[in-house]
């Protein structure tokens, strides 16, 4: 949210460092995040258990160009790149 | 380094996203919360929480509907609190920043890729 602010500190937003992911206006990439929640839902919402379905679900997107193409190492998932 | 202000340096933070390693036993809640300025027409929802360390890339996401017939255009922006905190959450990628349209009765998934920064963990304040 923005507000008017005269002297204490406010949050400044900052826009994304790779920016937007255009609209999934197809759904070509829902049954990739159906199964990331899936997986959430499954480990009690932690993260660290479901990297591998947070990859594939960027991966569905850069292959339909619904993301810029990226080394999946600087997306944080060096560890993974075999899986 | 995003350093002192939150001010990011472009082309350094995938360098950090590589070689940034998780700070495993510093567990952060991370809520989204979800708020419609009153004339943009869209319906727009959180889907999770979710439970992230620092150093660690995230996923999340959010869904909105434009329930009239005609397509409807919006812009996000975000908000992070505590504000101490906030200067450490970087976002990768996400919906934000720029106009998004939907289409009349179109629902969409919209994801927000980020991690914190490995940072956080040293930070007395947080």
């Amino acid at each position: 949210s923005t507000a008017m602010n005269f002297g204490s500190k406010s949050f400044q937003p900052r826009p994304p460092d790779k920016g937007s992911f255009p609209l999934d206006h197809f759904g070509e990439c829902r049954s990739f995040k159906e199964k990331f929640m899936k997986c959430l839902r499954d480990n009690k919402f932690e993260n660290a258990l479901c990297r591998k379905e947070s990859k594939a679900y960027l991966e569905c997107r850069m292959e339909r160009q619904l993301m810029a193409q990226e080394p999946l190492e600087k997306l944080g998932f060096g560890d993974l790149i075999d899986g | 380094t995003t350093g002192l202000g939150g001010s990011a340096v472009a082309g350094h933070a995938s360098d950090q996203i590589e070689n940034m390693v998780p700070v495993k036993d510093r567990i952060i809640k991370v809520t989204f919360n979800a708020d419609v300025h009153a004339s943009l027409q869209w319906n727009f929802r959180q889907q999770t929480e979710i439970y992230v360390v620092p150093g660690e890339t995230a996923l999340a996401f959010y869904k909105a509907k434009n329930p009239t017939d005609k397509p409807v255009v919006g812009i996000s922006t975000y908000n992070v609190v505590p504000f101490e905190a906030g200067q450490y959450f970087n976002k990768i990628q996400c919906f934000c920043f720029e106009e998004q349209r939907l289409n009349p009765q179109e629902e969409v998934d919209m994801p927000v890729f980020f991690y914190i920064d490995p940072e956080f963990a040293e930070d007395p304040r947080v």
